[in-house]
């Protein structure tokens, strides 16, 4: 059934069609139209959960830790300070291999207050041992969400989708919502691998001596590398059954473009439009948009930018005394390869600049023009020349 | 690809997930100081000359375990129900309760398991071992005797009971009042001996060649005959008709031939015999009157038989002593002269006449309660130059031709009164018993293993062998007991008939008591160094290294876990427990 | 005590609680109270490691271990996982240490007794950071040194009064509880468990390594300090209605100090000082439970 849905509704609809059984949440701006509907569907019927209105982003993280340690399937949905509040208890939820799944609504860090997006607090949460996957649209968002309780629930590791406020988590877009029933046949019902039980007496997480951590830390990482392939067969069927994939990775125009742009989140929207324009001028660009983070899709990415000349990296986010985060990551996934593109880095669109199409054009043009990067990270719209990083 | 064949390609998450017991650490390997299990011996049972397990009697009293607690004391004392009626109790002195509240009331809970025994009939069980060969003479079968007869079969031993009177039980019979004493009591204790395979031959007077004639016949003799020739005032009148010895019309009392006496009537002395007479005198009709050279608090008498006479009408003269005896027509005038304190040193005061001070009091009657001796000197121990070991409460002697001789009961004992008459006849048994299988030389060591805290006190249960070997001697005192764990309780008041039931006639004073108030009184005993079971240490073992088990202890420390933080030792409420 | 609750242990031996733990009885005395349909909820305290290393657990029933502040928190979420799958008969229990309870965990614990979440907290409390080294707490009594507050610094403000907080969230049932009266808190679990929303149990344990007492003392002290009235026992039900379960007879919070190596440095003028604010402190849970002062044993 299509519905013209808020982005942040087509998360709660999502969670509605998977049958949590607990939420547990904390306000903060952008992320509350989820649960706000949420609420409702639970104290309506719709959702047979229980919710928990916490204290905190910390307890909504650590209640659901405790609901996921009983075996139920979880959900919460946070953005910004919040999600930095909950830093903690990210690594324990991964380390006890829990399946939460939550809405990550980009936000950018304070101070100053600002309520509007930014990557920066997702992408600090990069070492937390979560899944982090990006979305561009209403629908992506309601998908994503659905497939990433599967996947969490396979892997055994909580997964973060990613939302960028406002652009994406505010704005009204027709979505293709699954009947329960269709939705049922995509994602059964959570089976843990173990769970507290009175019957079964075990202790979880505690003291792991040097001789049984490196091991348990090793685990985790194993199931990170399979996490793609994961995906891989999870959106297979989701295709079979509602005619919608995604990948990891998706790039358009790759195969013959000297220029590569790689987004992610909304900006990637934005960019397809550009690359018509530039198509439509002869212009040879291609455009890769970044889905999976965590686990960084490595195979993909080098398979669809080996032959560029360029890639134009455009990160709405910043690591200080680094560079974009996502220009990092990628450079250091093609450092090894002994044919590889010039990335050059672009910051733009902080604490929810406008990024436009004459944006991404001129970095389009910049890039081409350029023989070298000028900078490790070239800040794009600033209203003030900011010196050389 | 199903989600079967997804979840197959990941490997199952390691995680900290631990059902694995942590009892592979043997945490004992801490262990500095280690706890065990060390009974102690209780003041009370150090202080009873019969040597009775009271804290293990006391517990098993709490515990409703009435037939186990009367056991218990026949292990000690073959006279449970006697004792419990007449003994001076010297272990409610001694008991640590009363530096808390009050003392436990050792002597009403002895008679309460005891009688409870009695009102079932109950038989009981208790170690003794198989007859052997050996004959032993008993002369008298007054407390010792029967005591010394019913530990010599308990060992084995058979025993002939020779007594001059017509029944048996010496001052048990004849010189204790029915009101403190009922015979049918004193009856079922000596049918209880006497089961054991004990002879009693009464009518049957032993003489001096006795002890010649023996030897071919037994191979040991004891001889309690205790005291019953009476001792002289000395004084001008006391031959006088109708100046009458205590101790004969005490057995007159007994056997229920029943004199009228009315009027005033001068008792004379300050023993038990002179209150008995007293009182017993006061039961007949008569207004007596003790009259005593020394003050109340002198008296040899038990206090609170003083004290209960007094109650009922007995008037005491302190600080009197006749001089004379007179007739008088309405009987005698006595002439007393007044005595005054001279020294206060010694466990009686020294006195001496006042001068100038005397009074004339005029009586229908006169009792003499002064003292008694033994009747004849071969029962004394000799004299001279014959082999002698001196015990605590008996004598052995090798005669020259004849058997082995002990003397016991008042013949030998430290005190005289019933308790020490039955550890003189245990002291006895279990020298005799020693002398029979290890000779002369290891009586005194073997016993001296037998000691009950310091001794003097004998205990039975450890000559055999039994588990209060394991007793360490030390005696528990207060200091040593964890009140934490006691509260303040009432110890149980004996009930009593009143004074004016009291003195009608010779019924016993001291009235029965409830299962429910023994039990009540018992569970205020803090059961000084023996364990009862409470099992603080089990609770309280932070390593649950306490468990049970079937040794009779009923628990052991498992020093595989024990960390040795001697938290059990410090909770343990009665001392039963050491760290080191 | 009831025999079959003495004869049932959900504990092992072989765990790794100091000598003397105070920690390690409270515990042996709760799970025998609960029995075996009982989650633990363990945030990090001293028990993190007396549980045993991985894979260890020294406890027979399920146990999830933690992070520091988040008790109340967790305990939610598993009780209302427990809801979902409709298991009502197992009891969700979080045990926590003072600084889990009085300082990081508090915001978690005030929380979800504000939302009467349906399960047992149950503070520990050892008086300091013990695990880590002896750190004072907001927990640490005034007068003691911790090495924290060492030499002259040692610490001169209250004890927080953690149950009357609890208290003022008006919850069904807050109790205080000690190990050396172990049928009191055998009883006051076994209350817990039968009453529905949010429940506390201060239990009192006491920890020869941090307080510089002799091991063998770990009961006795424990004893002493609700002998003394400086840590009652008392319940409260529903935030109004006070009982004390135990009348002092007058000690001398003197002889408890005394005992106590962290206690050495303080002079008569401070033990007098202290003595004033226990009956500062005991008058004023008298008046809560509505008890005549002359009754009721305070030490002049």
């Amino acid at each position: 059934m299509k519905k013209v849905v808020e982005g942040s509704h087509a998360v709660s609809e999502a969670v509605r069609l998977a049958r949590v059984d607990v939420i547990s949440a904390y306000p903060i701006t952008p992320q509350t139209h989820i649960v706000e509907l949420l609420s409702e569907y639970c104290s309506d019927g719709t959702l047979n959960a229980r919710f928990l209105r916490v204290e905190s982003e910390h307890s909504a993280m650590a209640a659901l830790i405790g609901a996921a340690s009983a075996g139920v399937r979880t959900f919460t949905a946070t953005s910004s300070q919040g999600l930095a509040l909950m830093h903690e208890l990210l690594h324990w939820a991964a380390g006890a291999r829990l399946p939460i799944v939550m809405a990550e609504v980009n936000r950018a860090l304070a101070p100053g207050w600002n309520i509007w997006t930014e990557q920066t607090d997702s992408l600090a949460q990069r070492d937390t041992g979560w899944i982090q996957l990006y979305c561009e649209d209403a629908q992506e968002a309601l998908d994503t969400t659905l497939q990433a309780f599967r996947l969490a629930e396979t892997v055994h590791l909580p997964v973060m989708v990613v939302l960028d406020a406002f652009f994406l988590s505010h704005t009204y877009e027709p979505v293709d919502i699954p009947e329960p029933e269709e939705a049922d046949r995509f994602l059964p019902p959570f089976q843990p691998a173990f769970c507290l039980d009175t019957e079964n007496p075990a202790a979880f997480n505690q003291l792991a001596p040097p001789n049984a951590y490196m091991e348990m830390r090793r685990s985790m990482q194993d199931a990170m590398e399979s996490a793609l392939d994961v995906l891989d067969a999870i959106e297979d069927d989701y295709e079979r059954l509602f005619g919608r994939r995604y990948g990891a990775v998706e790039a358009v125009h790759c195969d013959d473009a000297d220029i590569i742009l790689v987004t992610s989140g909304t900006i990637t929207s934005t960019s397809r439009l550009v690359l018509r324009q530039l198509r439509e001028k002869g212009e040879k660009v291609g455009l890769v948009k970044m889905k999976a983070f965590r686990p960084f899709p490595f195979e993909a990415l080098r398979i669809h930018t080996a032959h560029a000349k360029k890639l134009a990296v455009i990160d709405r986010n910043f690591s200080f005394g680094a560079g974009g985060i996502f220009a990092q990551e990628i450079r250091s996934a093609l450092c090894n390869l002994a044919r590889r593109p010039l990335v050059f880095g672009y910051v733009a669109g902080l604490g929810g600049r406008d990024v436009t199409t004459d944006v991404i054009e001129d970095i389009y043009w910049r890039t081409k023009t350029s023989a070298h990067p000028e900078a490790e990270s070239i800040w794009i719209g600033l209203h003030q020349p900011a010196p050389a990083a | 690809m199903t989600q079967q064949a997804i979840s197959q390609t990941v490997s199952p998450p390691l995680i900290p997930r631990s059902s694995t017991t942590t009892e592979s650490n043997k945490t004992g390997s801490w262990r500095f100081l280690k706890p065990r299990y060390d009974e102690k011996t209780a003041p009370c049972s150090a202080a009873c000359p019969a040597g009775e397990d009271i804290a293990r009697v006391e517990m098993l009293v709490a515990q409703g375990l009435f037939k186990e607690a009367w056991e218990t004391i026949l292990q000690e004392n073959p006279f449970p129900a006697v004792c419990g009626r007449v003994c001076f109790h010297p272990c409610e002195r001694a008991c640590n309760r009363g530096e808390f509240d009050d003392p436990i009331a050792i002597h009403t809970l002895e008679r309460f398991v005891a009688d409870t025994a009695m009102r079932y009939d109950l038989q009981a069980d208790i170690a003794r071992r198989p007859v052997q060969g050996p004959r032993i003479a008993v002369v008298g079968s007054g407390p010792s005797g029967l005591a010394a007869a019913y530990f010599l079969a308990r060992l084995g031993y058979t025993c002939d009971v020779f007594e001059s009177m017509g029944e048996p039980g010496g001052v048990l019979r004849w010189g204790i009042p029915p009101y403190r004493l009922p015979v049918h009591v004193l009856e079922w204790e000596i049918d209880r001996i006497r089961s054991l395979g004990v002879e009693i031959h009464c009518n049957h007077r032993v003489s001096a060649d006795f002890l010649r004639q023996a030897r071919d016949r037994y191979q040991a003799v004891f001889i309690g005959c205790g005291h019953h020739r009476n001792v002289d005032l000395g004084i001008p009148g006391e031959d006088l008709d109708g100046v009458a010895e205590g101790l004969p019309f005490l057995e007159q009392v007994r056997a229920g031939n029943l004199p009228d006496l009315s009027g005033r009537v001068a008792v004379l002395g300050g023993g038990n015999t002179a209150v008995d007479v007293s009182r017993c005198a006061l039961r007949l009709g008569a207004k007596p009157v003790i009259v005593y050279r020394r003050r109340r608090q002198d008296m040899p008498a038990f206090e609170h038989e003083i004290a209960m006479a007094l109650e009922e009408g007995v008037e005491l003269m302190e600080l009197w002593t006749p001089l004379e005896i007179t007739p008088h027509p309405d009987g005698y005038r006595l002439v007393l002269q007044r005595m005054a304190v001279a020294s206060q040193e010694g466990p009686r005061a020294q006195v001496r006449p006042a001068a100038g001070q005397t009074q004339e009091l005029v009586v229908s009657k006169v009792f003499k309660a002064i003292g008694n001796a033994p009747e004849e000197s071969w029962m004394q121990p000799p004299e001279g130059d014959a082999r002698t070991l001196r015990l605590a409460n008996t004598a052995l002697v090798e005669l020259h031709g004849g058997p082995l001789v002990v003397y016991g009961g008042d013949l030998a004992a430290l005190e005289k009164s019933v308790t020490h008459a039955v550890a003189s006849g245990k002291e006895a048994a279990m020298a005799l018993d020693t002398y029979c299988q290890q000779g002369w030389d290891a009586v005194e060591s073997r016993i001296s293993q037998c000691r009950v805290g310091p001794g003097p006190s004998l205990s039975m249960e450890m000559y055999l062998g039994g588990d209060r070997c394991r007793r360490n001697p030390h005696v528990v005192v207060f200091q040593e007991i964890n009140t934490d764990y006691f509260l303040y309780a009432p110890r149980l008041a004996q009930p009593r008939l009143l004074k004016e039931e009291r003195v009608r006639d010779f019924s016993e004073i001291d009235l029965k008591i409830s299962a429910a108030l023994a039990i009540r009184e018992a569970e205020r005993c803090f059961n000084c160094g023996v364990c009862n079971q409470c099992d603080n240490c089990r609770l309280f073992c932070p390593d649950l290294a306490v468990c049970r088990d079937d040794n009779p202890q009923g628990r052991r420390i498992d020093y595989d876990y024990c960390k040795g933080c001697g938290v059990c030792v410090v909770e343990c409420p009665r001392n039963a427990m050491a760290l080191e | 005590m009831e025999l079959n609750v003495l004869d049932r242990d959900y504990m092992c031996s072989g765990h790794v609680g100091c000598p003397g733990c105070g920690a390690a009885i409270a515990m042996r005395f709760l799970l025998k109270a609960l029995g075996e349909k009982t989650m633990m909820v363990i945030p990090a305290c001293c028990w993190s490691i007396i549980a045993g290393p991985y894979p260890q657990s020294t406890l027979k029933v399920p146990v999830l271990h933690t992070a520091f502040e988040t008790g109340g928190a967790v305990a939610s979420g598993l009780r209302a996982a427990l809801d979902t799958k409709g298991d009502t008969e197992t009891t969700v229990v979080t045990w926590a240490g003072d600084g889990g309870t009085f300082d990081i965990g508090f915001q978690a614990l005030s929380g979800a007794v504000e939302r009467n979440e349906d399960f047992i907290y149950v503070c520990y409390d050892n008086e300091a950071y013990m695990n880590t080294g002896v750190q004072r707490s907001s927990s640490t009594p005034y007068g003691a040194w911790t090495t924290t507050t060492p030499g002259q610094e040692w610490k001169r403000l209250r004890k927080k009064n953690i149950v009357e907080a609890l208290v003022a969230h008006r919850i069904p049932y807050a109790a205080t509880a000690s190990i050396a009266f172990p049928e009191d808190l055998v009883r006051k679990v076994q209350k817990a468990k039968s009453i529905k929303g949010s429940r506390f149990l201060h239990i009192y344990a006491s920890c020869p390594t941090g307080w510089r007492i002799p091991s063998e003392m770990s009961i006795k002290i424990a004893r002493m300090a609700v002998q003394t009235n400086i840590f009652p026992l008392y319940e409260v039900e529903n935030g109004v209605r006070y009982t004390i379960n135990y009348m002092p007879k007058g000690y001398l919070v003197r002889e408890y100090f005394k005992l106590q190596g962290r206690f050495k440095h303080l002079t008569d003028d401070d033990l007098e000082q202290i003595q004033e604010m226990v009956n500062e402190d005991w008058e004023l849970l008298l008046r809560k439970a509505g008890v005549a002062m002359s009754a009721a044993g305070t030490v002049a």
